[in-house]
This record gives C-alpha cells, sequence and structure tokens, in this order.
C-alpha cells in the first residue's frame, strides 16, 4: 500500500522537481538526497503543519538550496497519528520528513498515538509562534490578572480554545492558570474546531476569553477590531501589530510557552542525511526568501539543531506530562 | 451610491485583460475539478498556493475564488448524470437531478442547474457587495446555542426526506447520526467507534460515505437487476429548453433559496453542504407537488443548486471581513491570503480594497463565464449516457475509487466506499431512503459538538436555548414544521369525517 501511494506521490512531484533550481554545488564526500524528498504534513491543507511544509519547500525551492526538490505531502488523520504511524514504518529512509510541534508530545500523552517523539529523528526546530489570551474589545477585563480574578469568583467563565482538551491551548491556558495561582483544572475550558471558530464566538460574546496562537490573532487585532489581547506568552515583548501587547512576566506571572514547530525524520535516519537537512534548514533561515514569508506569516525564527532539538523535546515532554497529570488527562 | 463606486472600482480590477483570464482559468479549472467526483477545491487550491504567491494578491484571490465556486457550480453534472456527487455541495442535488437523468431529462436537469447556480451565485454577490460589513455581526451572532437550534431545524428535513415509511426515515437517520460521531470526540478527546482503528481517528469523510451510497450502491443496484432490466432510454438527454411555465415554476425556489444558501453561508462552519439541503427540504415543504421531489421534480434541482452557489458567496463573508475561515476551503484560501501578504479581516476594507472589491466583481464575470461556458458543454458531457451499461457502470466505479483514493492515498478509504456501497443496496433493496442518512451525517456532529459546547459555557442549563432569542425562534419553527403537516393532516381527516 505505501510502496503505491509513494509512487503516485513520485508522479506528482515530477513536475515540481523540474522546475526546481539545480544551483547549489556539493562536495563529493557529504550525502545528498538522490531523489525528492517526501515532506509530510500531518494534517489537511491549510492548517500550521501545512502552511510549514508548504513554505519551506517553497522557500527552498525559489533560493535553489537543494538538488531535489521537497515535495509537500498531506497525510491528515488523528491529529497526526495517521501520518506518525505511517512514517514510524519507514525507518531508516533518508528522503522523507515532517513537520512537527507540540502535538508529537501531546497527542501520545493523551494516548492517541503508539508512537512518540522518541520513535523519530529529531531534524531542527525551526520557528515558534506563542499563544496569547484575547477578550473582546469591550470586555471588563484589562490585564491578565484581571481575568484571573475573575476566574476565582466565578470558576464557569467560559476560555474558549481552538483544539480539544489536553492539547495545546488547553495546556497553555492550564499551565498559565496555575502559575497565576489558580489550580489547573478549574479553567472551564471550551474546546471550538479552531482559533478561528473560537474568535468568531467571542467577537459575538458567547465566551469570556480565547486563547489561541499570537501570529493567527494578529490580523485580528488592531485598530477597529471587536477583539484585543491581555497577554502574550513570549519571554519579551514581540515585534509588529503585537508590539502593544505586554507579556506575562511583565504582568508578574512568571509562565512562557512557546508553541515551536520544526522539522523530524524517519526513525534512524542516518546521521549524513541528519546533518544535510538540518545545514539545509540553518541555511534556509539566512535568505532573504524565508524572512519574508517568515514575517507575512508572524512567526518568529527559533533554530536549534538536531541535538539540540532533541534534548529540548525531552524536556517538553516532562513540563507537559506535568500540566496534563494536573489535569487529569494523562494517559500514559 | 458608495456600493456603485467600489463596485466600478471593482469591475475596473477585474476587468484588466490579465484578470479576466485569471477569472477564466479559475471557473473553468474549477468547474472540471467540481465534475470529478473527490476531486474537491480544498486540494486543488492547496496545490495552487505556490503559482499564486508571485500574484498580484487580487489576482490571486480572484483566481482561486474561480476554482472554488466554479467547482461548485460544476459539481452538479457528476450528481445528475452519475449520482456521484462532484463536491459535497451537490449532494442534494442529485435526489432529483438523477432521476430525471434517468427519465431522460439530463439535458433539461443540467440546464436548470446551470440556471438555478447562475441566479444564486449572482444575486449573492450582489448580498455580498451591499451588505457584507455589515453581515460580519449576523456571522458571530451565532454561538453553539444559536448552531444547535439550527442543526435541529434541519433536521426536522427528516420527516419530509422520508418519503414513504417515516420510521425507516428515522432509522436511516440514527445512522447517519451514528457515523457522524465516529472519530475522536472533540469535548473529551475520547475515541469513539473506531475499532482501536487509527485510520478512523479523524471521523469518516462525508464524500466516501456519499459516493458510497449513493454512485456505487447504484451501480450495484444495477448490476442486481442485471441484463434482463429494461435498458436506460437511449439518446434520451432530451431538450435543454424550458417551458415558460417551467421558468415559472423555478423562479420562486431559486429566489428564495439564493437567500436562504448566503445567510447560511455567511454562518462560519455552515456553508454550502448545509445551505443545499436546507433550501431542498424549504422547497419540498413549500411545494404544492412535494410529494413528487425525489422522483424528478425539477424544482429539487432549482432549489439546492442555487443556495450551494448562493452559500459560496456567502462563505467569503467570514473570511473577508472578520479573517475566520468557515469551512476547510476558506481555510486554504486564508492560508493563501497571508502568505501573498494580504491579512483577512476587519481592515481589509480599508486597506486592501483592491482585492475585497476586485474579487466581488471578478465573481459576476466569473458566473456569466460559468454559464457560458456550461451550457453549451451540457449536451457534449450528456453523451456520456449513451455509453453502453456495462462501461458506464464501470467509468462510475472508476470515477468513485479514484475520486476517494485520491482525497486520502488511503486503501482503508476504499473499502469504507465499498462497505458504504453494500449498505446503500441494501437501504435500496429494503426501502429505507438514503436521503436522511446523508442529512443526519451532515448535521449530527455539529449538532451534538454544540449543544455540549453550549452547555458547558451555561454550566449545564438547558434554559440557554431558550433565554437566547435566537436559537429560541428556531427551536420554535422547527416545532412549527414538525407540527403543521400533523395539524393539516388531522384537519383533513375531521373535515372527511364531517363529510
Amino acid at each position: 500500500m505505501t510502496s503505491l501511494s509513494l509512487k503516485r506521490l513520485a508522479v506528482i512531484a515530477l513536475p515540481m522537481a523540474a522546475l526546481a533550481g539545480m544551483t547549489t554545488s556539493v562536495q563529493a564526500q557529504e550525502w545528498t538526497p538522490s531523489k525528492s524528498i517526501e515532506f509530510v504534513a500531518p494534517a489537511n491543507p491549510g492548517g500550521g503543519w501545512d502552511t510549514l511544509v508548504r513554505t519551506v519547500s517553497r522557500v527552498i525551492q525559489q533560493e535553489g538550496l537543494a538538488d531535489k526538490n521537497f515535495a509537500a505531502i498531506n497525510v491528515p488523520g488523528g491529529g497526526g497519528a495517521v501520518a506518525w504511524a505511517q512514517i514510524a514504518r519507514d525507518s531508516g529512509n533518508p528522503h522523507k520528513l515532517f513537520a512537527t510541534s507540540p502535538p508529537i508530545i501531546l497527542v501520545p500523552l493523551a494516548g492517541a498515538s503508539r508512537y512518540d517523539h522518541t520513535d523519530f529523528t529529531p531534524v531542527a526546530r525551526l520557528i515558534t509562534d506563542y499563544s496569547i489570551v484575547l477578550v473582546s474589545a469591550d470586555s471588563e477585563y484589562e490585564t491578565i490578572n484581571d481575568l484571573f480574578d475573575a476566574l476565582k469568583e466565578n470558576p464557569r467563565l467560559s476560555v474558549g480554545g481552538g483544539s480539544a482538551p489536553g492539547s495545546m491551548d488547553h495546556i497553555s491556558i492550564a499551565g498559565l492558570a496555575s502559575a497565576a495561582g489558580l489550580e489547573a483544572s478549574s479553567v472551564n475550558y471550551i474546546p471550538f474546531s479552531g482559533g478561528g471558530d473560537a474568535m468568531t464566538n467571542l467577537m459575538g460574546g458567547h465566551i469570556e476569553a480565547v486563547i489561541t496562537g499570537a501570529g493567527e490573532s494578529v490580523g485580528q487585532l488592531g485598530e477597529g477590531s471587536q477583539i484585543r489581547a491581555l497577554g502574550v506568552s513570549a519571554p519579551e515583548r514581540l515585534g509588529g501589530g503585537l508590539a502593544d501587547v505586554p507579556t506575562y512576566q511583565e504582568q508578574g506571572v512568571d509562565y512562557t510557552f512557546d508553541i515551536w514547530r520544526g522539522v523530524m525524520g524517519t526513525p534512524d535516519m542516518p546521521e549524513e542525511a541528519v546533518t544535510y537537512y538540518q545545514d539545509l534548514f540553518a541555511e534556509m533561515l539566512e535568505t532573504d526568501g524565508w524572512q519574508e514569508a517568515r514575517d507575512q506569516l508572524g512567526w518568529i525564527d527559533a533554530y536549534q539543531n538536531s541535538e539540540e532539538f532533541g534534548v529540548f523535546l525531552d524536556e517538553q515532554q516532562e513540563q507537559f506530562s506535568g500540566v496534563l497529570s494536573d489535569l487529569g488527562l494523562l494517559r500514559q | 451610491m458608495d456600493a456603485l463606486n467600489n463596485l466600478m472600482y471593482g469591475f475596473g480590477i477585474a476587468l484588466e485583460p490579465i484578470n479576466i483570464a485569471y477569472v477564466f482559468a479559475g471557473v473553468f479549472a474549477g468547474t472540471i475539478i467540481g465534475m470529478l467526483p473527490g476531486l474537491g477545491p480544498i486540494s486543488a487550491l492547496a496545490l495552487m498556493i505556490p503559482i499564486t504567491f508571485a500574484m498580484e494578491p487580487s489576482s490571486g484571490l480572484i483566481l482561486m475564488a474561480g476554482v472554488y465556486y466554479g467547482a461548485i457550480f460544476g459539481g452538479s453534472t457528476s450528481s445528475i448524470l452519475l449520482n456521484a456527487p462532484g463536491v459535497a455541495g451537490t449532494v442534494a442535488t442529485s435526489f432529483d437531478g438523477y432521476p430525471m437523468a434517468k427519465k431522460g431529462l439530463a439535458g433539461k436537469a443540467l440546464a436548470i442547474a446551470a440556471y438555478s447556480s447562475f441566479v444564486g451565485g449572482t444575486v449573492s454577490v450582489i448580498f455580498l457587495m451591499l451588505v457584507a460589513p455589515l453581515l460580519s455581526k449576523v456571522a458571530v451572532s451565532f454561538g453553539p446555542a444559536e448552531y444547535f437550534a439550527l442543526m435541529v431545524l434541519g433536521l426536522t428535513a427528516v420527516v419530509s426526506l422520508s418519503d414513504k415509511s417515516l420510521v425507516k426515515g428515522l432509522i436511516a437517520a440514527v445512522v447517519g447520526v451514528i457515523i457522524s460521531i465516529v472519530g475522536i470526540d472533540l469535548q473529551t478527546g475520547t475515541e469513539r467507534f473506531t475499532f482501536g482503528s487509527i485510520q478512523l481517528l479523524d471521523g469518516i469523510d462525508f464524500l466516501v460515505v456519499a459516493l458510497g451510497i449513493f454512485a456505487l450502491a447504484e451501480v450495484f443496484y444495477m448490476l442486481l437487476r442485471g441484463g434482463g432490466g429494461k435498458e436506460a432510454p437511449r439518446n434520451a438527454i432530451g431538450s435543454l429548453k424550458l417551458t415558460r411555465s417551467e421558468v415559472k415554476e423555478i423562479a420562486g425556489p431559486v429566489s428564495r433559496s439564493s437567500v436562504l444558501g448566503f445567510f447560511t453561508g455567511v454562518l462560519p462552519g455552515a456553508g454550502a453542504t448545509i445551505g443545499s439541503f436546507l433550501g431542498y427540504s424549504m422547497e419540498k415543504r413549500l411545494a404544492k407537488d412535494g410529494d413528487t421531489f425525489g422522483k424528478g421534480n425539477i424544482k429539487g434541482v432549482a432549489a439546492p443548486e442555487a443556495a450551494n452557489n448562493a452559500a459560496c458567496t456567502g462563505s467569503f463573508v467570514p473570511l473577508l471581513t472578520l479573517g475566520v475561515p468557515g469551512s476547510g476551503t476558506t481555510a486554504v484560501l486564508l492560508g493563501a491570503l497571508l502568505v501573498m501578504g494580504v491579512t483577512p479581516g476587519p481592515m481589509m476594507l480599508e486597506q486592501r480594497p483592491d482585492v475585497f472589491w476586485g474579487v466581488v466583481a471578478s465573481m459576476y464575470i466569473g458566473n456569466i463565464f460559468l454559464l457560458v461556458l456550461n451550457l453549451p458543454l451540457i449536451p457534449l458531457i450528456a453523451k456520456i449516457l449513451d455509453l453502453p451499461k456495462p462501461l458506464l457502470l464501470s467509468l462510475i466505479l472508476i470515477f468513485c475509487m479514484i475520486g476517494v483514493y485520491g482525497m486520502s492515498f488511503s486503501v482503508f478509504d476504499l473499502l469504507l466506499l465499498l462497505g458504504f456501497g453494500l449498505l446503500g443496496l441494501g437501504m435500496r433493496l429494503f426501502g429505507f431512503p438514503a436521503a436522511p442518512l446523508i442529512l443526519a451525517l451532515i448535521l449530527g456532529n455539529i449538532m451534538e459538538e454544540s449543544m455540549r459546547r453550549a452547555l458547558q459555557i451555561s454550566g449545564g442549563d438547558w434554559m440557554t436555548f431558550i433565554d437566547k432569542p435566537i436559537s429560541l425562534s428556531l427551536l420554535v419553527i422547527a416545532l412549527l414544521s414538525l407540527g403543521l403537516p400533523l395539524l393539516k393532516k388531522r384537519r383533513k381527516r375531521a373535515a372527511a369525517a364531517a363529510e
């Protein structure tokens, strides 16, 4: 089944490969890809992983950074679990990468995937986004502490997010609540089918606050907007449209949360291939094409090479399992 | 008038030769994509992102929007001719379109679909132009409680879609609800009806079910009846022309469904599929000859076609004025706009009027292109019905399988398709209607999620559905639409008894 679908994908990828620039000169002893690289977004078109995969493939192609084409492939299902199960079977394949972010840790912890980050090869962390707390423009809350004071009074106040309980948005607000001195599980978290869905409900006054990605919300904020931000999970203030939004730390809550995104490879990917890709991505981050796309999408560079990324992933797992067990959602 | 000035400005952009070319390319590609079952606008648009990246944002969106509404326009063709819905939004079109084609009226059905789509598309663009900024308030006024009430209202259509036996209709609807909740439950993260299979974690794709229960079941059914069955009428495309009385007959349904469809589209998450079902069931109830719906009534083709195209345009309201995508397709459009450096949202009308008004104006042009493009094609495309039956059946089979495999590259989905084909066959043999199952499949999951979300917000207080005026009115309408036919029947019986 897999080999059949690969053939099919290769057929799709061929015309793109023809377009790819072939400018990079390569030293003989280094490993280089011998065919198109399958770059998997473990989700449907349109989401965060998909945007990352398509943006990275496009920049690499436009800047002529690789001899071979990066073919974007969507393998949706199970919040990533379907793609992970497929990739886990492809041990050692140096021509297959996938986009990743906190769900690679959270989904397995919640018991919904047999495979977790330790089953794959970390390649590089690329960017990060932060989470942001939004309220409607005419809300009585001015700071993040106003919101939490109100939550202490009335635990029924609803905070919407764009994903299921125990996933990124929920972890982020629960961690924030416990840093602010509340019980993590006391937040009445309402899961919506996406950040956009949650924001429309906020604008309509159906919920009190929303937790979502800062990048996703940047178009919604600013002059004439129906919503405003109480705080952002970054260690220091962000730029652009979010320059006015104070961090949690500025408001006396010692808490940061990264919505990082990076690239992983098949289990036991050969070391030479990992080195090739981590260097390729490092080079890509320096290009004008990348910086332009990155700014438009509201991402912040957060490069880590394979080794650093691996250590970081282990730390994240420890941190997330703590929050999940406070929430009673730890299944593993 | 302000809107007129803006529109003139928009036409200035849309009428640039390069943009006219993009509109044409978009709607042409969209029509083709729509006709092929399974190949939906989402994947087509995702593939186009790298192409549009280098384009002027207004041109890029003009092209991509053209693909989107072109696909909804073209999707009716395979619904009518093959009983295989080309896109999810045209499932309801097959209810009466396919029976018409079987009766030898394929040409007429396709023509009605084209005219209704054109009217639905154009009426909704006028709405989009005049009231889009105001409508952003309507779009956000629907919270979980209101969506729940809307879905309840939608589900009351099960009664009118159940033709002969209400009990069988209700059974089909329950099966539909069960299929709709397969997968991870969003509220708790629990798996339901997945039997430990990771392929089922994200639920079952709507098109897999629709293609199985309609197209594949039809193929099986024809095979069962075998060569001895009567041959489909040869060369029976029929006339494309509508008589004056037919035009009169569909004028009402088309205009009502255009308006209904547009407002359904404006609600994030509702979209073309729900819009077309609401339009269909509304007209079935309003029509004096409602009992001939499902057997080839022209109003049953006109209403969903006007509604789905209108809903498609309507879905641009939340996208462009709020910056929130209401559907998977508009989510891809949002992504494409961001990559092109345009941030849709409340400020877009002021910051990028060229994109907004350019796209609105291009939609007028695109709808005319679609009509001009589709009408002459009808006799050609309808020739597919002239194929010998074995060839036609294999063709439908291949279309369905390519469509389903192309969506997910998953053999598992092909097996599901086969399973639903057999389910559909069984339902036909035992007289269970398929439409209630499909309706419940679309609405079931949204209804459940909205209800639980509303209760979670209200702290478990059921009064939340009655306290909110929109939700209350929708529930009252739902109650009336269930109760009135009963009252009518009783009165008729009383009158009969009195005589």
